[in-house]
């Protein structure tokens, strides 16, 4: 780094910046420094930084433009390390802080000297508006190649590559009134809201509130106007039902008064948020604010002149101008021309005057200006020429020179000689542009007033503008519509207002402005120098003026065409400028063109903020069951099913190494088969159902009878939408007359309550029956096998004999002293006992089960197993057998449904339509391929002729497939058109790399088809 | 009679329990130490039971068993002097009861000798829920973190009671006291809520009290 510079271009006096106090900071690894107080840029600017960014397309130099959210080109690369990379912060709203690292976004080597320049100024030509579109879209398959390319080339910054160290947060706000903005109309309106009682937030993006009064010239109550922001403050930061936000930016607004905030809580301190007692602070903050009323005041961006090479560093917008003199103490060069169209940006002449350097000249583009600021110029002596205005800047790094001359607007012309005058900056105004961004946010469209020359947002429900983004501007009329609005929108939330009394403004006289976008320069715009619109995406006033010629007629394709508003920028700066070109080329009014939609995010928001706390371990909740712990200690790999995180398979140590999950899984399996297993079922969904209609809605609700179900009894149910085809099943029990258990499939607990609910409330409500989830209360413990009945007997009082506790029978009782639920139910096809107990319990009782199980070889196994197991016996699983397009004949599962019920059920109709009747449909078969060791891939398609031309006609697929170790074979179900007719066909499996499998349909049963090994 | 089974799960032999937070110990401790700002506690083992059914004849069951009235307003929450039973509004025809651990069962059999064959449904899910309760002086940003509800006292007075949404999960949020919040949550998600409020309250300092 070589040695710190000058702040040459420093005030001696003036500012909201503390000289007392130095802060180093280095911009593309050149040392410089600054004060507390200012931002990144106005310290580039005290350093005479005129270079800050190489433009998107052309690669020009480019220089600080604006001195807030507007600015396009100061966008910089922040971060001193790796992980701290943050790209797009705009230096105009970058706090200064001790050992800053900025860099340049764009520009390879670097912004001096530029690589990219030489392509530029070559390509530059070649790259007209739609150039993208034209030249890299063909051949398609090349685009990604193209892409990387030229987002290299482009580049808006970084992302990081290491791990932010940084956290963030969300908070969930509510208020009556929130306001956006805090310049003199958001702080007026915050304090008539404030002394109502209201709840108010008031959010504003600055370093400090204020807005434009905390450089203003004009002063309140005769003194200067940050006095009376610094009095409001106070009194603001006093009351309990206000919350002050500053950093906080508005970026969306979303339906129904839905506003999000992003507050930057530590990115003025470092580039890593400090660590404060022993905790690392959050760095930024997301309010999520549901607000009562808002109010939008958010001011005005001023709108630069469009002229010939106005992008060169130099030319700045006359507002900025005077806010990096009066509040940063940084005039931005020393001799000024400014080209205005109206009074405002005679301010700006004057600051500049009293800061001590030259004002070379005012240019006002119209004929005879009068009013208390152009009186004040004249007064001061400064030139002033009329009806003309700034054509062309001259200069290629730094501005050297202004080419003034006389305008027709009307004619679009130059009417007079050009003078050159030298000068090292250009400010202009084309008058004010109200930040319309919040309320086009909610899909109302602003509306043009020529009487301000812009537009003015279009408002919903429960909004107001006012100040500057309702196009007003004067300061007197800025408070009173603030007071106003805040009156207005407490007594809408029910407080009344206690009266609230202005600060006396200066009444000053102003002349009226004139419609001034685009300068005409001596030669036409195709063929002139660059005049540019958005600085940002380096659109020209002559690319808008070509997609016009080529057709684009409608604003929003211009946009696209374009690229105007563009990305980051959003349009603050370019925009109406670009509306009024296409106006111009088009031949059609302003508002007849339209504006295009701003869309959230006003400015881009850090991902960690949309984030939160949402990531990593806390991305997503994991569920657990009472006996998760067991599982982790066993080492346990587990599946997620739903949120539920479910052991998959206990993988052993054998010989020192471990089991692959194959191994680990055909262990279980033969485990269960020849042993006993136990399975922790707790995640299946449970339901209480009572009432005297209980079994009445059962009926109705399954596609199978429930009417003779006794107590003590269980039975498989099959639910189907009313569309006819399978959404759940499960098991359900007749607790006693009036009372059932039903189980759910794991995933489907909380839709099916939801289900049953929405039939009982809208449809039946004449049933008398309730549900209440009790999925969490139990913990079911399936014991499975062989030796099953011999384990459980050890250690429960519950008579299981074979003839009294009979298959499908549920009986309570004590296991393990804990009274329980047992239900013989079976998913393996094996004696199977699913113990229930209160969940509280169930560590206990499974601990006890191992402490006896181990003599019978007792097995945990997880759901890879289970789904084995399931499969051997044809059992389907909702969702992997069926899709939603499933009938429970497809599944040959008419066994499961009562045609005859006397009541219709759900899904009954459906199943009587033509195509649900339909021989072809796809059913459930089973298939065991011809070569054993083969593992069908789930989802492979079947056809049955694997000779037949690409492409093949495809008769169905594989469900599940898996290899079968008690069968040693691999098997699989799956479902083919007609299927059921099929048994005993061959059907082929081709696959990706080239094989084709062949496979026999066969019965869905593979393993104990007559089913008793369950009942013994 | 009603015509449901009633359970007892509890059994009174000196059997283990684990509540469901006590996973939540073992995997990410229990911070305590001083200078915190939160305090987090487990009230666990309580009964639990939902209470569907008519409000007036609930009412009157609930009123001559409890000895409190059934908080006919919808997300109203009431507690009887001890403050140890509550019962807490949940949607139209569902209430919350909360009772000391052990409770549940002689208050379920009572309430159905008393209700007769009045059309209502008790259900227990003690074991499936837990209480975490709240308190500190940064108890209510802590709150503004986790769920979307509006928990200002000017919306969220001491004996109301919500079912919202707890960051990406669901929770029961009711205010007992002046300096006391509640969060009822299901067992699965225990753990989940508890990694998530020790996250969300580092910055303020939690103590956990087991």
């Amino acid at each position: 780094m070589s040695q710190s510079k000058q702040q040459v271009y420093r005030l001696n006096t003036g500012g909201r910046i503390d000289r007392s106090r130095t802060l180093s900071f280095t911009f593309n690894g050149q040392r410089y420094q600054g004060h507390p107080g200012d931002t990144l840029a106005s310290a580039l600017l005290a350093n005479g930084v005129d270079i800050v960014n190489r433009s998107f397309k052309y690669s020009r130099p480019r220089g600080i433009v604006a001195a807030g959210a507007e600015e396009p080109n100061a966008i910089v690369q922040l971060g001193s390390s790796e992980a701290a990379q943050v790209p797009n912060v705009r230096a105009t709203q970058q706090a200064l802080y001790d050992g800053l690292a900025a860099s340049s976004t764009n520009g390879w080597p670097n912004v001096q000297r530029d690589l990219m320049g030489l392509f530029g100024k070559l390509g530059g030509q070649f790259m007209p508006p739609g150039f993208y579109y034209k030249t890299f879209m063909a051949p398609a398959s090349m685009w990604l190649t193209y892409e990387k390319y030229i987002r290299k080339a482009a580049g808006l910054g970084r992302s990081p590559m290491e791990a932010d160290p940084d956290s963030y947060d969300h908070f969930n706000q509510h208020c009556d009134v929130l306001v956006v903005g805090a310049g003199a109309a958001g702080l007026a309106a915050a304090l008539a809201a404030a002394r109502s009682g209201a709840r108010v937030i008031v959010a504003d993006e600055q370093e400090e509130m204020g807005g434009s009064l905390l450089a203003s010239r004009e002063t309140l109550e005769g003194k200067p106007a940050d006095q009376w922001v610094a009095r409001v403050l106070d009194e603001l930061a006093s009351c309990e039902n206000v919350t002050l936000l500053p950093r906080t930016t508005a970026n969306g607004y979303h339906d129904h008064n839905f506003v999000t905030l992003h507050e930057r809580r530590t990115e003025h301190l470092s580039d890593t948020a400090p660590v404060e007692n022993g905790h690392r602070q959050v760095r930024a903050r997301l309010h999520r604010v549901r607000a009562g009323q808002v109010i939008l005041c958010t001011g005005a961006h001023e709108r630069p002149l469009v002229y010939a090479g106005n992008d060169v560093p130099g030319n700045l917008l006359a507002g900025a101008v005077s806010t990096y003199i009066r509040r940063y103490g940084v005039a931005p060069g020393r001799k000024l021309v400014l080209s205005t169209s109206n009074d405002y940006g005679y301010r700006a002449a004057l600051d500049w005057k009293e800061s001590g350097c030259e004002v070379v000249a005012i240019v006002d583009a119209r004929e005879a200006p009068k009013g208390d600021w152009v009186d004040a110029a004249r007064a001061q002596g400064i030139k002033i020429i009329t009806g003309s205005a700034v054509i062309e800047a001259k200069g290629s790094n730094r501005v050297t020179a202004a080419r003034v001359a006389k305008i027709d607007i009307e004619a679009f012309k130059v009417s007079g000689p050009v003078q050159e005058l030298a000068c090292d900056t250009i400010a202009s105004s084309g008058g004010y542009s109200p930040v319309i961004h919040l309320a086009s946010h909610t899909g109302a469209r602003p509306n043009w007033r020529d009487d301000i020359i812009g537009f003015v947002p279009g408002l919903v429900k429960g909004v107001q503008a006012c100040g500057g983004a309702n196009g007003c501007y004067a300061l007197g009329d800025v408070l009173a519509e603030g007071v106003e609005a805040g009156i207005k929108a407490a007594a809408a939330m029910g407080h009344a207002v206690q009266t609230v009394t202005l600060p006396s403004a200066e009444r000053l006289q102003q002349g009226p402005a004139v419609a001034l976008f685009q300068v005409p320069h001596e030669k036409p715009t195709l063929r002139g120098p660059k005049q540019f619109v958005d600085l940002q995406n380096d659109v020209t006033a002559a690319g808008i003026e070509l997609a016009t010629r080529e057709g684009f007629e409608s604003i929003e394709h211009i946009k696209r065409y374009t690229a105007m508003g563009f990305g980051t920028d959003q349009g603050k700066l370019g925009n109406i400028n670009g509306m009024a070109i296409a106006a111009r080329c088009l031949g059609r009014s302003i508002p007849e063109v339209g504006t295009t939609v701003f869309r959230p995010n006003y400015t881009p928001v850090t991902f960690g903020a949309i984030v939160g706390r949402h990531c990593r371990d806390l991305f997503d909740p994991e569920r657990y069951t009472a006996l998760h712990q067991w599982h982790v200690e066993r080492g346990a790999e587990f599946e997620d099913v739903g949120q539920w995180k479910r052991p998959w398979y206990y993988p052993e140590k054998v010989n020192g190494k471990t089991e692959t999950m194959h191994e680990a899984v055909a262990r279980e399996c033969l485990a269960v088969r020849e042993k006993v297993g136990i399975l922790d079922a707790s995640t299946l969904g449970k339901i209480d159902i009572q009432g005297p209609d209980a079994r009445e809605f059962l009926g109705r609700v399954y596609t199978n009878k429930w009417e003779k179900l006794a107590v003590g009894k269980c039975r498989y149910g099959l639910m189907c939408k009313d569309d006819g085809m399978v959404t759940d099943d499960g098991v359900t029990s007749c607790l006693a007359e009036n009372h059932f258990l039903m189980t759910t499939t794991t995933g489907g607990a909380a839709a099916i309550l939801e289900w049953l609910e929405l039939w009982h409330q809208t449809e039946w409500p004449e049933l008398d029956v309730y549900f209440s989830s009790v999925t969490d209360h139990w913990a079911t413990m399936t014991i499975t096998g062989p030796e099953a009945r011999k384990l459980l007997a050890e250690i429960s009082d519950i008579d299981l004999d074979r003839d009294s506790f009979k298959f499908m029978d549920w009986r309570s009782g004590k296991v393990a002293g804990v009274p329980a639920r047992v239900f013989r139910i079976s998913f393996t096809g094996e004696l199977t006992f699913e113990i229930n107990v209160q969940a509280n319990y169930a560590m206990h009782v499974w601990q006890t089960l191992f402490k006896h199980g181990e003599k019978y070889g007792l097995t945990p196994y997880g759901t890879e197993t289970m789904h084995v197991l399931r499969a051997e016996k044809g059992f389907i699983i909702v969702g992997q057998e069926t899709d939603g397009s499933v009938t429970p004949e497809d599944l040959g599962m008419q066994w499961c449904v009562g045609y005859d019920k006397p009541y219709s059920w759900i899904g009954k109709r459906a199943l009587t339509r033509s195509d649900t009747k339909r021989e072809n449909r796809k059913q459930l078969v089973g298939l065991r391929p011809k070569d054993p060791k083969v593992i069908l891939e789930e989802g492979a398609q079947i056809v049955l002729d694997p000779k037949h031309a690409i492409p093949m006609p495809m008769v169905g697929h594989v469900t599940s497939s898996y290899y079968s170790p008690i069968l040693d074979s691999g098997f699989a179900l799956a479902v083919v058109k007609g299927g059921h007719q099929k048994l005993g066909e061959t059907v082929y499996l081709p696959m990706a790399d080239g094989q084709t499998h062949e496979a026999e349909i066969v019965s869905t049963i593979f393993y104990d088809p007559k089913g008793e090994r369950q009942h013994v | 009679m009603s015509n449901a089974a009633t359970f007892d799960t509890r059994t009174d032999t000196a059997i283990p329990v684990e509540s469901p937070l006590a996973y939540s110990y073992r995997r990410s401790g229990a911070p305590r130490g001083s200078g915190y700002r939160l305090k987090l506690r487990e009230r666990a083992m309580q009964g639990h039971l939902i209470l569907r059914g008519g409000a007036i004849v609930l009412d009157e069951a609930v009123r001559e068993v409890l000895g409190i009235s059934l908080p006919g307003k919808p997300q109203a929450l009431v507690l009887d002097a001890s403050g140890e039973r509550s019962i807490q509004w949940l949607s139209p025809d569902e209430w919350l009861v909360i009772v000391p651990g052990g409770e549940e069962f002689p208050l379920e059999t009572q309430l159905r000798e008393r209700l007769g064959d009045a059309h209502f449904a008790i259900s227990d899910v003690s074991g499936g829920q837990t209480v975490l309760e709240l308190s500190g002086e940064a108890a209510r940003e802590l709150l503004m973190k986790t769920v979307i509800y509006d928990v200002h006292p000017s919306n969220f007075p001491v004996g109301k009671g919500v079912t919202t949404v707890f960051a990406k999960a669901t929770t029961i949020l009711r205010r007992p006291s002046e300096e006391r919040w509640e969060l009822v949550v299901r067992r699965s998600f225990a753990d989940y809520c508890y990694r998530w409020l020790l996250d969300a309250g580092s910055e303020y300092g939690v103590n956990v009290e087991q």
